[in-house]
């Protein structure tokens, strides 16, 4: 081994602060593996969003790849927002904690003026002409970086007020996401608080306490009939075994067929007549993706996918113990909570484990508001990850 | 977590939060459980279950479609129409959609009160258990159209319902032939079971023709419907078709009836019910009109009748109780029976020419054999213990006679003693396999089917000692007894037939022995557009066997049967007095079959001919039930029916021929 000055340096355990300022830097510890997890799981989803709509914009006289394209312009649109997020160091998104939870919150109150629109039922959307935005998608980053900012103070010293504020934090938008009324929006905040909190050192009687208040509000809110009959015939539908033809249940039955009618090697994509294609599945580019994935795919096809969010979700939890600071922690592991419930309330319902909930599947499901949410949660993800050692 | 690298006070705390890598390995274990639960549901429902979903995915967006191609048509042997076809706008609903009581109360009462039927009608109606639960139900036909819009503008309103033009049967001739037509309708399950439907042809579905000739020319006169399978999306719309099979329209079938004479024989026969009736029950009848020569049916009649239209178009429960409430005991108010071919009775004398066509074959009498008519005859003979008396009908003895006079003076005693011969000479009770009298019966055509191209003919019954022997502990309570053949002799007692059987057996005297088919369908054709007729097939008449007499054997029979009706004793000389016998000779036989005591009315009234007697051309039956003497009521009805297809009344010769015969 030659003697140079560096050598010399090293072995008595010293370096020159250039160059280890220089193994620092952030942009030499990028994720390549997160990166190429968002890469593999957008193209899944822009191949089957195109194949769950050509057919249909077909027979319409459209463009057959109108989806495709929209979807590819979202992915790209959120590509750049990774980037710039992962440019800004997170520490700073700390400070802007509280304007970036009132802005989150503006935003869900505006939406429920006339300045919003209604679709699917739900006063979810702004819409700007060429694009809509629902502010619900972006509020869940939102509160879980004000919760991450708020419980990194604390340190673990975590008592009830600390609980109660956690609590409010959370419940102030999604008691705003539940009058739109979008229900689905709202178990993913439920979630969040519980990542949040057993995360940000939350004691095993705030858990027991929160459960059962919680239980209290559930009946306290079915008693008094908040919910439309229609919602909870909606939510309890899998549960029924032998379902009405054109009820809730009666989709699910076809989601079903339509999954396991694609066995282990799918059907594959080129074959036009599938329940899919034929409508048996409704939402198929959106909530019910899964199916088309399914369906044509197989199992081959859904474990790929599920297998590339396991990936996912390996790496922001890799992400969350390898964070310099509690905040980052926080953020990852909110991030995490939110993709792995989605991922679990989506997938679960077309094969029947879990109620019918107007939820995407982070990546794949076509939709702008959630593509660039979720491209924006790898940029934050990415950003602790760089600034690990800063 | 292997890249877990921070610094831990004693393990247990980071960022002072208590134990942080054990809430991420709780927070990653939730996560894993997470992955098992989708991914082994996933294996579940693609792996293990795929089969069974891949079938029902497969039922899902696939239907197999029939079109129904149009019937062919039924016309008579000159070329009249029996049975066409037209079209009607019919309300159908679909029990798949229509699938609970509240959707069906709600469905029904709006139907009812557009179409302005009872919902009671209408609920009957859905609730046909012959329509496959998968297929619309008609509930309504024959709509107007303008509710045909209505339910077009507000299908939100309407569920499941649907109009449709369905082709349905119709019968210009209304009531004629009613039973022999038959009808359509949905193929049962039983009918797809059955060896006529069984074939590949036949599915769940079909229209087919469920009873008389539309039955049995079914595959002829149906034609071939075309087939598709179709893809359907999820709203039911076809989406892409594969045609499969070219329809085929059915063929036209020519019947060997004449619509004229069918139209007079139906007359006849209910104007003799009508006169009948004026002293006795006489609650339904039957007649047969057949061509001796080559077993083809001019007409057949059965009282009372129907119109086959209330059956062709999905009938309501109320318009089935108009065809007359059956039960096994009394079938007499049955108008969908067909008498002449379903019904069997016992035959009375008209039974006698086969009795002496036995008594010649076996060998106990010749076509010259003389023997006494007394009152009554004792057997065994000589009297003694267990022996019976039989009685003629006439208290009076008629002296020595022969094969001819027997008949025309229908002497019950001297066919009680043929009998009796016959089975002390060949009976049962010898042991042997020779029931010459009975083996008779069978050449001569009872005791079995005819082979008539109509549905469920029955096969009547000659009793024998097996017969006896099956149905001892009903019929036969201490087994076989030569009183048996004796009564059979002068057609009484076990023995049963059908008229149609008594047109084969008379057919076969008049045409010099051979027993005929009968038959009703002639032909197949097809008109083009131009009108003009094409025919396709000929279905060829058959003699199926021979009487085993000679024609000097025949001749006394012949002549017998011709004295019944000229003859001074002849017993439907009365009946036929006027009638001009001599252009038209009517050679037949009147029979008396007793139900009860003979003068209480409750007898089967027969008169079984054929005519003209020297060149016979047409057979002709008639029968009533409970209606007195044959002479009396069944004679009147066949003479009409002579006058009218000879045309007796336009003919310039026949008062001449009255004044010659005077």
């Amino acid at each position: 081994m030659q003697g140079t000055f560096l050598d010399a340096v090293d072995r008595i355990g010293g370096e020159p602060v250039a160059a280890r300022m220089a193994r620092k830097a952030p942009i030499r510890h990028l994720d390549p593996m997160l990166l190429l997890v968002t890469l593999l799981l957008s193209i899944f989803g822009a191949v089957m969003v195109f194949t769950a709509t050509a057919t249909k914009q077909e027979t319409l006289g459209l463009d057959p790849s109108q989806y495709l394209k929209r979807q590819i312009a979202y992915a790209a649109a959120g590509a750049l927002i990774l980037l710039v997020v992962s440019f800004i160091d997170y520490r700073y998104v700390r400070a802007l904690a509280p304007f970036l939870y009132g802005s989150g919150v503006i935003a869900l109150l505006l939406v429920l003026t006339p300045l919003g629109d209604e679709a699917g039922g739900a006063q979810s959307w702004f819409n700007f002409g060429f694009f809509q935005v629902q502010p619900s998608e972006f509020a869940k980053v939102t509160t879980v970086v004000a919760v991450a900012a708020y419980l990194g103070e604390r340190k673990g010293e975590i008592r009830v007020r600390d609980v109660a504020v956690v609590v409010l934090l959370v419940g102030l938008p999604s008691a705003l996401i539940v009058i739109e009324p979008d229900f689905g929006s709202m178990l993913v905040f439920v979630a969040l608080l519980a990542g949040l909190l057993l995360l940000g050192g939350a004691k095993i009687r705030h858990f027991v306490s929160l459960a059962m208040l919680g239980l209290i509000g559930i009946i306290i809110v079915l008693q008094a009939g908040f919910l439309q009959t229609y919602q909870i015939e909606r939510i309890t539908a899998f549960l029924d075994k032998d379902p009405d033809v054109q009820s809730e249940g009666w989709t699910l039955t076809q989601t079903k067929i339509a999954i396991a009618s694609g066995g282990l090697n799918g059907k594959g994509l080129s074959e036009e007549k599938t329940q899919t294609t034929l409508d048996f599945v409704p939402e198929q580019h959106t909530d019910f993706i899964f199916t088309a994935i399914a369906e044509q795919l197989g199992f081959v096809g859904g474990a790929a996918l599920l297998g590339l969010f396991a990936l996912l979700l390996w790496r922001a939890l890799r992400i969350a113990t390898l964070s310099r600071d509690l905040f980052g922690t926080l953020v990852a592991g909110g991030i995490a909570t939110m993709w792995v419930f989605q991922l679990f309330i989506n997938v679960g319902m077309t094969m029947g484990i879990m109620p019918i909930t107007g939820l995407t599947l982070p990546f794949v499901s076509f939709g702008g508001s959630s593509m660039v949410v979720n491209f924006l949660s790898v940029g934050l993800l990415l950003n602790i990850h760089m600034r690990r050692y800063l | 977590m292997s890249g877990f690298t921070k610094p831990t006070e004693e393990g247990r705390s980071v960022f002072g939060i208590d134990r942080l890598l054990l809430r991420l390995t709780v927070f990653g274990t939730i996560i894993v459980t997470i992955f098992v639960a989708l991914f082994s549901r996933l294996w579940f429902l693609q792996v293990l279950e795929a089969s069974e979903f891949r079938q029902l995915a497969k039922q899902n967006r696939t239907r197999l479609v029939e079109s129904e191609p149009p019937r062919g048509l039924i016309l008579d042997r000159n070329g009249r129409m029996l049975v066409r076809n037209r079209r009607s706008l019919s309300v159908t609903v679909d029990r798949q959609i229509v699938d609970t009581p509240k959707k069906t109360r709600k469905v029904l009462h709006r139907l009812s009160a557009q179409l302005d039927i009872p919902v009671k009608e209408l609920k009957d109606n859905l609730q046909d258990e012959a329509v496959s639960p998968y297929k619309p139900v008609a509930v309504a036909v024959d709509v107007r159209e303008k509710d045909e819009f209505y339910f077009e503008e507000n299908g939100e309103d309407f569920p499941g319902v649907a109009v449709e033009n369905l082709p349905v049967r119709t019968y210009p001739r209304k009531q004629m032939a009613a039973q022999l037509l038959g009808y359509v309708g949905e193929i049962s399950p039983d009918l797809l079971d059955s060896d006529h439907y069984g074939s590949k042809r036949y599915r769940a579905g079909d229209i087919v023709g469920r009873d008389g000739i539309e039955y049995t020319y079914d595959r002829f006169i149906r034609g071939r419907p075309s087939l598709e399978r179709v893809v359907v999306n999820s709203a039911g719309d076809v989406v892409d078709s594969d045609p499969r099979r070219e329809e085929r329209p059915g063929d036209d079938l020519y019947l060997t009836l004449d619509a004229r004479i069918q139209k007079v024989t139906e007359k006849a026969l209910a104007s003799g019910i009508a006169a009948a009736r004026a002293e006795y029950q006489a609650p339904s009848g039957g007649a047969v009109v057949m061509d001796p020569d080559n077993g083809e049916i001019i007409a057949m009649a059965s009282y009372p009748t129907f119109n086959p239209s209330i059956l062709a178009d999905g009938y309501s429960k109320k318009d089935a109780r108009k065809l007359g409430a059956a039960t096994s005991e009394d079938n007499s108010d049955d108008r969908l029976l067909n008498r002449p071919v379903l019904g069997g009775f016992p035959p009375g004398s008209t039974f006698k020419v086969v009795t002496a066509g036995a008594a010649m074959w076996s060998g106990v009498a010749s076509p010259s054999t003389f023997l006494g008519c007394p009152p009554s005859t004792v057997f065994p003979p000589g009297g003694g213990p267990g022996s019976v008396i039989f009685n003629n009908w006439t208290s009076a003895d008629m002296g020595y006679m022969g094969f001819a006079e027997s008949l025309e003076v229908s002497c019950d005693t001297f066919y009680y003693q043929l009998g009796w011969a016959m089975e002390e000479a060949y009976g049962a009770a010898l042991g042997d396999e020779s029931e010459r009298f009975q083996d008779y019966m069978r050449i001569a055509g009872f005791g079995h089917e005819t082979g008539i191209d109509l549905p469920y003919e029955a096969e009547g019954r000659v009793a024998d000692e097996a017969w006896c022997e099956a149905y001892r502990d009903y019929f036969c309570p201490i087994g076989w007894l030569p009183g048996y053949t004796v009564n059979m002799a002068i057609g009484q007692g076990e023995l049963i037939t059908t008229p149609l059987q008594m047109a084969v057996t008379y057919a076969a005297i008049a045409n010099g022995g051979r027993i005929v088919k009968p038959h009703l369908g002639m032909s197949l054709g097809r008109t083009d557009e131009a009108g003009e007729v094409e025919i396709l097939k000929d279905f060829k008449a058959k003699t199926v066997r021979r009487l085993p007499l000679d024609e000097g054997e025949l001749a006394p029979l012949q002549q017998g049967l011709v004295d019944v009706i000229s003859g001074d004793q002849g017993t439907a000389a009365s009946a036929f007095a006027g009638y001009p016998q001599g252009n038209f000779p009517v050679a037949g036989k009147t029979g008396t079959a007793q139900i009860g005591d003979v003068d209480s009315g409750l007898n089967y009234a027969w008169f079984t001919s054929y005519a003209p007697a020297d060149d016979p051309e047409y057979v002709v039956v008639t029968y009533l039930e409970k209606a007195g003497h044959g002479g009396e009521s069944a004679a009147p009805v066949a003479r009409q029916i002579y006058e009218a297809i000879f045309k007796v009344d336009d003919d310039p010769n026949v008062g001449l021929s009255q004044d010659f015969s005077g």
